[in-house]
């Protein structure tokens, strides 16, 4: 077993395309880490750079203690699933298995047990015989899996392996790769670019965009303290509102301003802006943190506005509602039981403690809590609990 | 869904051309084949009925017309310019396909230019050069020659083929444990393999029909089987029965090849062409 | 990739480039260079001074030379749009994937895998005034051409001629068109016959437009070839009656192996290069195109 580390990892290709400019990141033995990100962002160009299918212009590259830099891939003890599969369509499925195990010269007898071992963890004995092109694409997507784990490797790969699936065996697929990862418990990195499946699967998730890392940590930590407006963004859905404003002073509190409607920070927020009055910010909020205004007093720091609704998208439970406050448009997540109607004025109460700011230059998060930093996982259970209380 | 008019017209015009298609496209090969069983007296006419006999066949291969050793110099020049080609080609053809590099867009240009460059411009100087070497009349002046349009088409051929297999599944033997050689050798070339062999007709037929290069560079010892031909064309006149079977021995084997081969045969004769 | 991967490619295209270096640039050069002498084989075998640009001025004045170039000229246009048409016609009439059809299909490949020599001798024994078979068969549909000796009279022969390059071409090009036809998208078609289009509006507003960049690779790529062309002239006519069909190539032929005049037949190869050049250039721009994508 391995855990992986690069240390000012960079990857330039031969037309001299900068993908990686100078990638940290350790990934700890037996963790299921998912690289998330846009297309082309990199995420396969890191993950071939772990498998050794694409050489480190420069830095460093570690499996577990052995510099790896000039390690061939078959020496480096690893699996890999692609994207496409990659299933060789001349063999049949067993010997697709097999193929890695052959190529190492393992024992006949040995490769018969392992193959049949792998092929029934993943409940595909009956198709050995089969050639891949006879298969479906989630069988298919399991041959691939098969030819990873039957080698017993330190360290799984995966390229976005559940892209090509249909959305219901996606989602059942996610399931079986975490209790997959649960039985073998190897260390697993897998490339995604989907969030949802990135918050799903992963215990701890890399962001990156434009090959350069945003914010490493766990799924909650990630959504609920994003160090810039970039993770915010991406990590969510619906995703989080962002709306340009000001800070502005009176009466020694400060106040976001978006020219709509005024908030008031915080205590512990204001105190991280106090001298940037006047700078420009982005105000970001998250749908389901505001909610229709009731009687009794929240929990948290609140704040009113009133807005117009423009559009309502019932999803049963609750309701995804486009808003407008001037010439601001914006989404929130409303419970259900309200009859709230198209082009109705509403009272909407946001959830002050949950709010960011992110600065206008480098989008950097500047009111990020610092006693439970964004990288803690205490932090965002803390959070998370917070608002247990009021989904009633 | 019942036809329009407009469609009932164009459907019986399909069936009418698709008549007038397989007359145009057998008739020629039909007459061939039915003029190389008459006898000579029978092949100076348009009758279809005759009594048939196999005289011309056995004819060609004695004195004077002798094709016996033309059949063997065009099995070995079209054999040797495929040994030498194919594999030539399917090499250079992966390096195109699956590397970057400098000048590579200039090189594969100028390899497909070269299929471009008309035949007499290459057997000018050659024709010099394998005068001094004494190479004129040899099977190995011939494969030369034949080597320069066979080869950049099996390039673009096969690279073809190679551009469509995903790098992916290579990638994916490395990992599992192959190198560079195990690569091809497990993974690539079985999967190419009905690209090459292909390739490999392709070339053949090409070096079997040949013509311009055979008349200008032999006279007897290397004659093949198309320039052959025009020792039939007597101060008689041309000997139609015996060029009849004469021409049998060259189509058949051509026909049969590219008959087996015939679907991949027909997905390869676009590639290379068009994309 | 380490450093030693960095050669593999070099080694893989070597000998591929070596051949064609070989036998492909040495005597595009050389012909080149003897494209400026005066080199004529009967009186030395070794090559002669350098002229400058005689043989090419040469050319100029020579009337076979012109004869020749109008020739090429004809044949190139006939071949050229009538291999397309009919090749065009053919993969609409066996566009569906029919039994019948893929038999066809495989009997296209026949006429194009016959040896171009061959096609010559063949035609010409039909076209025989005395015994030809399709002499016969025009002279019972056409009457009035009973009289017509068809590789005598000159416009003929040089049709004659393309009708042999027709034969094996039209198939090749039918067969590309078809694969063509299979990928044209036919949600295109019905949505066309759904806003009322006929059979014949449908294929000349919809199939063809799409079809159009083939059309003009295959035509650029079939002009090549008919510049090329050079079996057929020695087997069907032999450049007759007359001059009347001696293409440019097959004049060049002449000036090299017939008078042995290797100066003077360099720089006609030359020029033929340079127009073949011109359609190979446009084509290779178009082929590049789709490479990138
Ligand atoms: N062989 C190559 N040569 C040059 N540039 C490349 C090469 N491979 C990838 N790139 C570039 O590097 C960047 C990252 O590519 P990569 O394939 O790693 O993205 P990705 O995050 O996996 O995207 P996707 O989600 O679409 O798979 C892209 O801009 C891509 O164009
Ligand atoms: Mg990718």
């Amino acid at each position: 077993m391995a855990g992986i580390k690069m240390v000012d990892v960079k990857k330039q290709y031969p037309n001299g395309f900068v993908a990686i400019e100078n990638m940290n990141l350790e990934i700890p033995d037996k963790e299921f880490v998912v690289l998330v990100g846009p297309s082309g962002c990199a995420k396969s160009t890191a993950l071939k750079m772990i498998a050794g299918l694409e050489e480190i212009s420069s830095g460093e590259m570690y499996i577990g203690d052995r510099l790896v830099n000039k390690v061939p891939p078959k020496d480096r003890e690893i699996a890999m699933v692609f994207q496409s599969y990659a299933l060789y369509p001349h063999m049949t499925i067993y010997d697709n298995i097999a193929f890695g195990l052959k190529m190492r010269k393992t024992p006949k007898e040995e490769i018969d047990k392992l193959v049949k071992e792998a092929s029934e963890i993943l409940g595909m004995s009956d198709l050995l015989d089969r050639k891949p092109r006879q298969l479906s694409g989630g069988q298919r997507q399991r041959v691939a899996l098969g030819r990873a784990i039957v080698r017993h490797p330190q360290v799984f790969l995966f390229d976005e392996p559940l892209s090509n699936l249909d959305a219901k065996l996606r989602v059942k697929m996610r399931t079986e790769l975490k209790k997959l990862h649960e039985r073998l418990h190897t260390t697993v990195v897998y490339v995604t670019h989907d969030q949802v499946e990135a918050m799903t699967m992963g215990s701890t998730i890399v962001v990156l965009k434009l090959g350069a890392i945003q914010q490493v940590g766990s799924p909650l930590s990630l959504y609920s303290f994003p160090s810039n407006r970039f993770v915010a963004g991406f990590i969510g859905s619906p995703s989080m509102n962002f709306l340009d404003c000001t800070i502005a002073e009176e009466n020694g509190n400060l106040f976001v301003d978006t020219g709509a409607f005024r908030l008031m920070l915080p205590e512990d927020k204001a105190a991280k802006v106090r001298d940037h009055g006047g700078k420009e910010f982005i105000f970001g909020i998250r749908p389901e943190d505001i909610r229709k205004r009731r009687e009794k007093k929240e929990s948290y720091s609140e704040e009113h506005i009133n807005a117009k609704i423009n559009v309502i998208e019932p999803l049963g439970k609750e309701m995804y509602v486009n808003l407008s406050a001037g010439n601001l448009e914006f989404m929130a997540i409303i419970n259900a039981r309200f009859p709230l109607k198209p082009h109705e004025e509403v009272e909407l109460t946001l959830n002050m403690d949950r709010m960011h700011l992110f600065e206008k230059e480098g989008e950097k998060e500047a009111v990020a809590h610092t006693a439970k930093n964004a990288t803690t996982l205490e932090g965002a259970r803390l959070m998370a609990d917070l608002d247990e209380s009021d989904d009633d | 869904m019942a036809m329009t008019r407009d469609e009932k017209f164009w459907e019986g015009m399909r069936w009418a051309g698709f008549g007038a298609t397989f007359l145009f496209m057998a008739f020629p090969i039909f007459w061939m084949i039915l003029t190389s069983f008459k006898v000579a007296r029978d092949a100076y006419s348009t009758k279809v009925f005759f009594s048939p006999t196999l005289n011309n066949f056995i004819s060609i291969f004695q004195d004077p017309y002798n094709f016996g050793p033309l059949l063997f110099n065009s099995v070995v020049v079209s054999f040797s310019t495929v040994a030498v080609a194919i594999p030539a080609a399917t090499c250079a053809a992966y390096a195109f396909s699956r590397y970057q590099f400098k000048g590579k867009n200039a090189l594969m240009v100028s390899v497909l230019s070269s299929q471009f460059v008309p035949p007499v411009v290459v057997v000018l100087p050659f024709f010099i050069l394998f005068k001094n070497l004494h190479l004129l009349d040899t099977r190995l002046a011939l494969v030369i020659l034949n080597l320069s349009f066979v080869l950049p088409f099996a390039v673009w051929m096969i690279k073809g083929f190679i551009d469509a297999l995903p790098p992916d599944i290579e990638s994916a033997a490395v990992v599992d444990g192959c190198n560079r050689f195990q690569v091809l050798r497990h993974i690539t070339l079985p999967l190419i393999m009905p690209g090459v062999v292909t390739s490999a007709v392709f070339g053949f037929i090409q070096s079997w029909n040949e013509f311009l290069f055979a008349l200008i560079l032999t006279n007897q010892k290397a004659v093949t089987l198309t320039v052959g031909l025009m020792g039939l064309h007597t101060d008689k006149g041309i000997l139609w029965e015996h060029m009849a079977a004469a021409s049998m021995l060259i189509m058949i084997p051509i026909f049969a090849i590219s008959f087996t081969i015939r679907e991949y045969f027909i997905s390869g004769l676009t590639m290379g062409a068009v994309k | 990739m380490n450093s030693r991967e960095k050669y593999v490619k070099w080694v893989m295209l070597a000998p591929a480039l070596l051949i064609l270096i070989g036998t492909t640039l040495y005597p595009f050069l050389y012909s080149f260079i003897t494209s400026f002498r005066f080199w004529r084989l009967t009186r030395s075998a070794e090559p002669g001074a350098f002229v400058g640009l005689a043989n090419y001025v040469r050319a100029f004045g020579d009337a076979g030379f012109w004869n020749s170039v109008w020739v090429t000229v004809l044949f190139t246009i006939i071949s050229v749009t009538l291999s397309m048409a009919i090749g065009l016609a053919i993969a609409l009439i066996l566009e569906r994937a029919t039994k019948l059809n893929t038999f066809m299909k495989s009997l296209l490949i026949f006429p194009f895998a016959m040896a171009p020599a061959l096609k010559g001798f063949s035609w010409r024994f039909m076209l025989n005034p005395d015994y030809g078979i399709l002499d016969a068969m025009i002279d019972f549909v056409f009457p009035f051409w009973s009289d017509v000796v068809w590789l005598g009279e000159p416009y003929w022969a040089v049709f004659w001629l393309a009708m042999t390059e027709i034969w094996g071409w039209a198939p090749y090009i039918a067969l590309v068109f078809i694969g063509a036809l299979g990928a044209l998208p036919q949600e295109t078609v019905n949505a066309a016959k759904v806003d009322g289009a006929n059979t014949f509006q449908v294929f000349w507003h919809v199939t063809l437009p799409q079809l159009m960049p083939i059309v003009i690779m295959v035509g650029l790529l079939k002009t090549i070839f008919s510049v090329k062309m050079f079996d057929q002239v020695v087997t069907l006519t032999g450049g007759g009656p007359g001059r009347a069909t001696e293409t440019l190539n097959f004049y060049v032929y002449n000036q090299g192996f017939k008078f042995y005049d290797m100066g003077y037949a360099s720089s006609l190869a030359y020029i033929l290069v340079t127009t073949m050049f011109i359609f190979a250039f446009i084509y290779v721009r178009f082929l590049m195109k789709g490479e990138q994508n």
